[in-house]
């Protein structure tokens, strides 16, 4: 953020611009730039989830565009997307049905915001950083029921309803994993989380505490069912609701859902990485080179095992998704919590 | 991050407050109980929610014996002194009376028994919770010890599940639970912004030391009235109690009728005592309540809320019903002893409520006796039982004649109290009208003893006696016995409420 | 009129306004995405007013938490674009009259009052501080609430259990439905 707003200056010039301006100009510049990561992610991951499931299921995926096993399908499949007629079902709430969309996508890109990029580049540096990625994820959740109940129809509200409870029930778990490091850490700030994991793979949080280990994998599962993928996708499972709750949407608004999914999926992946696996910091002490780097590979890491997840586990009933989630996860997170808590008394900080 | 001047706070005040962890410990042990047993053995939450109950007794009888100096707990939040003690034998004597009442209630238990134990450990957190509703001293315990009591008992009076009514009355009471706890906290919140304290001493620091706006103490302690007004079913915010009572369970109204309208009556006086009237020094806060002519709202608020209780409890036909309309009038009776907010009405008050609690909780035990075989609250269906179980009936009579305080019953001497307390500072008009209003209670009272003794049961209605369970007419004769002896031995009860007023800790 | 100032009548507008809706609103859908707004509203009033920890709690639990389930209540008990239902609007000549009064004397009150609490004079983080005053100027009021959560917990399930005989299968009913308690809560 400060380089940002000392490169706007030295653009502009000093003293040509009051700092609000500077601030509001930076502000934007920074929006702008998560929502083309986001845009260029959902690219790549949308090709990569191809391939995965091509690999997994014995076959190559797509090889045609773009010559090299089909890199530029996802580029087409965009370009498609955008070219598509923009309906709205006649008896639809035409409000509503275009604000969802808009409301799920910002849930995403605010989250973006605290995500610890490298020790000098936070979009937004907040002493709640975790809090508040949490507390602003629900706004999709809005978003979400928004777009099930403005579509009017009854595969799209039933998604929306899925998603609601399963996204609102795995909220728990998924905070609850991450509150033993917090716990170590003393803070909610994302940077602090990733600077107290310095010096090599054993001061990663997940080496740290048996607790948090098994904490990482109740994370894990989590952020599955929160990201709506299989083997939770339940809100859009194709064989019952047709698409769920964006079933009557197409073109752009779309594309939105569509973005908002693979963002999100990136987005839980960067938090397991910066939470438990060191963030910005490289395995090996001392050679920290290229900390966004890093950073990044961690989380398309944990974005491959998702994937991997995805095409090799069949799909959960939702009466087993809600008892996974109150009778097993829950128990499971709440013990992490009091036992990392009793470690740490026993063996201190370290 | 400077994290200095932090209180830590000393564990060793949990001596002190004895009763009140052992309750706690007693709600979690009765419902591991109940997981152990897997849902099927009531008797076990039972028996440890009464073993918990009878050992938080003993210690808060001690506690009363030993006397002593007031101490704050675990931080400056709530503090145990005279009144609280006072308070805690109170609710123990409710809650204990209610879990063993309720072993043998049908309404409870289920007509097979089916039902499980949570009610038992349920009772217990209340009984705690309004004990910490009499010790509360300050803004954010007051209003969670509140809470607390309320999400209890709106489980507890939609006990009945698969009763549409009782449904209802749960839910009745939910609604109008938010409501008035959301006004109570906007005065609360106006208190806060016009004092800058959380302390009731705080904020009656802060009053006594800025200048304070009429207007503005006036509508804040209206509002905070409100929030009070419905825990203690008092005129306007009294619409839930009828239905509440009729709907609920009836040891759940039994519990309701005395728990929680004595814990409210313990937060005000230990609210508007400290904030507003003299505590350590008389002359100062004189202005306080001449400000907001104290006296005049109080009085209206009593007189209002006894008089509509008792005209609205002559129609009434149903028992349960009858007995929630004179539950509002008795609040009416009790609030006349905060007309002055002098020590001799707040002893009234303890006194009153002290005796009330024996005869209202005998008079709904009773009701849930006689339910268990006639299946019936209703006026008309009480025909001839005096005849049918005559032991039970006695004791209504005695109850009931308690409740009209008629003069060897221990209702006469409360009333008595109240009275002289309001007849002391020449409010003649309220203590007449309190007068006349015990007549017209003698009315409605009497028609169910008329019912119970002089009526002839219907044509082949059923006459064989009633067998009533020996656990249901040992804890009635514990109840009717003192409502006896205390209408005419009540020096030591009156020792003691006095005591607790003494006791009532300012400036701590 | 500074900046902070415009930006409090923003908020202040995105508090009422949608808050009007949801009050007036004949489809009660409509008043559940209006009230999103107005619970925005309030949390954007804690951050301007400092408390960034209420600011986000409020997000988490309101919108989160309350307002998910408002919604999902709503949409499981009406079908999609239900009727409107009649919001009591055309009642509303006398409670009207009421309310203003209320507001007039309310606002009374506001101008009247010489205003005894402290100014909030630097917005610093307040979270630590408040993790520390839960764990010792407030810790019994802390642990209080986590008694009452819990008797809120086991009263919603003692009110949605099954009557007696499907009582084995009932309970991962149940545990959706004490969930949806302590998410309120």
């Amino acid at each position: 953020m400060n380089i940002l707003t000392e490169m706007i200056r030295g653009w502009f010039g000093p003293d040509k611009m009051s700092d609000q301006m500077v601030l509001i100009l930076s502000a934007v510049t920074l929006a702008t730039l998560m929502f083309v990561v986001m845009a260029l992610c959902a690219l790549v991951f949308t090709w990569m989830e191809r391939k995965v499931a091509g690999f997994i299921q014995s076959r190559y995926g797509p090889m045609r565009t773009g010559r090299w096993h089909g890199w530029a399908q996802a580029v087409a499949d965009m370009l498609k997307i955008l070219g598509k007629e923009d309906i709205i079902p006649a008896e639809a709430n035409r409000f509503f049905f275009s604000f969802a969309p808009i409301l799920v996508l910002l849930g995403s890109l605010l989250a973006w915001a605290a995500i610890p990029w490298s020790p000098n580049f936070v979009s937004a540096d907040l002493d709640l950083g975790l809090f508040y990625i949490f507390a602003v994820s629900s706004l999709a959740i809005i978003g979400i029921l928004m777009a099930g109940w403005a579509s009017n129809n009854k595969w799209a509200l039933y998604g929306a309803a899925r998603g609601a409870a399963q996204m609102v029930s795995y909220e728990i778990p998924l905070a609850l994993a991450c509150i033993p490091v917090v716990m170590y850490t003393g803070s909610l700030n994302t940077s602090d989380i990733v600077i107290a994991q310095q010096g090599g793979v054993l001061n990663w949080f997940l080496f740290r505490n048996p607790f948090i280990f098994v904490a990482f994998f109740m994370y894990f599962i989590a952020s599955i069912a929160e990201t709506n993928r299989g083997p939770f996708d339940m809100p859009e499972t194709e064989s019952e609701l047709v698409a769920g709750y964006h079933t009557e949407y197409t073109g752009m608004r779309f594309a939105f859902f569509f973005l908002s999914e693979y963002a999100n999926l990136f987005l839980v992946s960067l938090i397991a990485s910066m939470v438990f696996l060191g963030g910005w910091w490289s395995p090996i002490p001392g050679t920290d080179f290229a900390p966004a780097l890093t950073f990044i590979i961690k989380g398309v890491l944990m974005v491959l095992l998702n994937m991997w997840v995805r095409w090799t586990l069949p799909r959960v009933r939702v009466d087993q998704l809600m008892y996974l989630c109150w009778k097993v996860m829950i128990p499971v997170s709440l013990t992490c919590v009091v036992g990392a808590g009793l470690w740490m008394m026993w063996r201190g900080q370290a | 991050m400077e994290l200095l001047n932090l209180n830590i706070p000393s564990w060793s005040d949990l001596a002190y407050w004895r009763p009140e962890a052992i309750l706690c410990g007693t709600f979690l042990a009765a419902l591991l109980g109940d997981l152990i047993g897997r849902g099927r053995r009531p008797a076990i939450s039972f028996v440890i929610s009464v073993f918990g109950l009878i050992t938080a007794g003993a210690y808060s009888v001690a506690a009363v014996l030993h006397g002593g100096a007031a101490h704050t707990i675990m931080g400056d939040l709530i503090i145990v002194d005279g009144m609280a003690a006072f308070f805690r034998l109170l609710f123990i004597l409710a809650g204990l009376a209610t879990v063993l009442f309720s072993w043998t209630a049908e309404e409870i238990m289920g007509r097979k028994r089916e039902n499980k134990a949570e009610f038992f450990y349920l009772t217990v957190l209340m009984t705690a919770a309004m004990m910490v509703m009499a010790e509360a001293r300050d803004l954010l315990m007051l209003f969670l010890s509140m809470e607390a009591v309320g999400l209890v008992s709106y489980v507890m009076a939609g006990y009945m599940r698969t009763s549409l009514r009782s449904t209802e009355a749960s839910l009745k009471y939910v609604i109008f639970g938010a409501v008035s706890s959301g006004i109570m906290l906007y005065g609360l919140s106006l208190l806060y912004g016009m004092t800058g304290a959380m302390t009731f001493d705080g904020i009656r620091a802060g009053l006594l030391a800025g200048e304070v706006n009429g207007l503005s103490l006036l509508i804040t302690v209206i509002l905070i009235l409100a929030g009070m007004s419905y825990k203690i079913a008092a005129v306007p915010f009294h619409f839930w109690c009828p239905d509440v009572y009729e709907g609920a369970p009836t040891p759940v109204a039994a519990i309701f009728s005395v728990g929680p309208k004595a814990a409210g009556f313990a937060l005000m006086i230990r609210f508007f005592y400290t904030t507003l009237a003299a505590g350590a020094d008389p002359s100062a806060s004189a202005p306080l309540i001449e400000l907001i002519n104290w006296p005049l709202l109080m009085a209206v608020i009593a007189a209002v809320t006894m008089t509509y209780g008792n005209l609205v409890a002559l129609r009434q036909l149903n028992v349960k019903r009858m007995l929630a309309y004179s539950s509002i009038s008795h609040v009416g009776y009790l609030l006349m002893g905060f007309v002055l907010l002098t020590d001799a009405g707040l002893a009234a008050i303890l006194f009153y409520l002290a005796v009330y609690t024996l005869m209202n909780l005998g008079a709904f035990f009773v009701v849930v006796a006689l339910n268990n075989h006639i299946k019936s609250e209703e006026l008309d269906d009480y025909a001839g039982i005096g005849f049918r179980a005559p032991w039970l009936g006695t004791m209504m009579v005695i109850f009931l004649a308690s409740l009209t305080g008629v003069p060897p019953f221990a209702g006469f001497a409360g009333k008595f109290y109240v009275f002289t307390a309001v007849m002391d500072r020449q409010w003649f008009w309220l203590a007449i009208l309190a007068a006349l209003n015990s007549v017209v209670g003698l009315y409605y009272y009497f028609r169910v003893v008329k019912a119970m003794f002089l009526t002839r049961p219907a044509e082949g209605a059923d006459t064989t006696p009633l067998k009533i369970h020996w656990l249901q007419y040992t804890v009635l004769a514990v109840l009717a016995v003192p409502t006896l002896v205390l209408g005419f031995w009540f020096g030591p009860l009156k020792v003691l409420a006095d005591q607790a007023i003494g006791l009532l800790s300012t400036g701590m | 009129m500074t900046a902070a100032d415009l930006i409090f009548y923003a908020l202040a507008a995105l508090t009422l306004v949608p808050a009007l809706w949801v009050v007036g609103s004949p489809n009660i859908v409509h008043a559940g995405f209006n009230l999103l707004l107005t619970l925005l509203g309030v949390a954007g009033l804690f951050a301007w007013l400092g408390a960034d920890f209420l600011a986000v709690a409020q997000l988490m639990v309101y919108i989160g938490g309350v307002l998910v389930l408002v919604l999902f209540t709503v949409m499981m008990t009406r079908v999609p674009q239900a009727r409107e239902a009649d919001s009591g609007a055309k009642r509303a000549i006398l409670p009207g009259l009421f309310a203003l009064g209320v507001l007039v004397v309310l606002l009374l009150v506001a101008t009247g009052t010489h205003w005894g609490a402290p100014a909030l004079t630097d917005a610093q983080p307040t979270t630590a501080e408040i993790g520390a005053n839960f764990m010792t100027s407030y810790i019994f009021p802390f642990e209080y609430v986590s008694l009452v959560l819990l008797a809120a917990l086991i009263g919603a399930a003692i009110l949605i259990r099954e009557p007696r005989g499907t009582e084995e299968d009932d309970e991962a009913g149940a545990a959706v439905e004490t969930a949806e308690e302590e998410v309120q809560s």
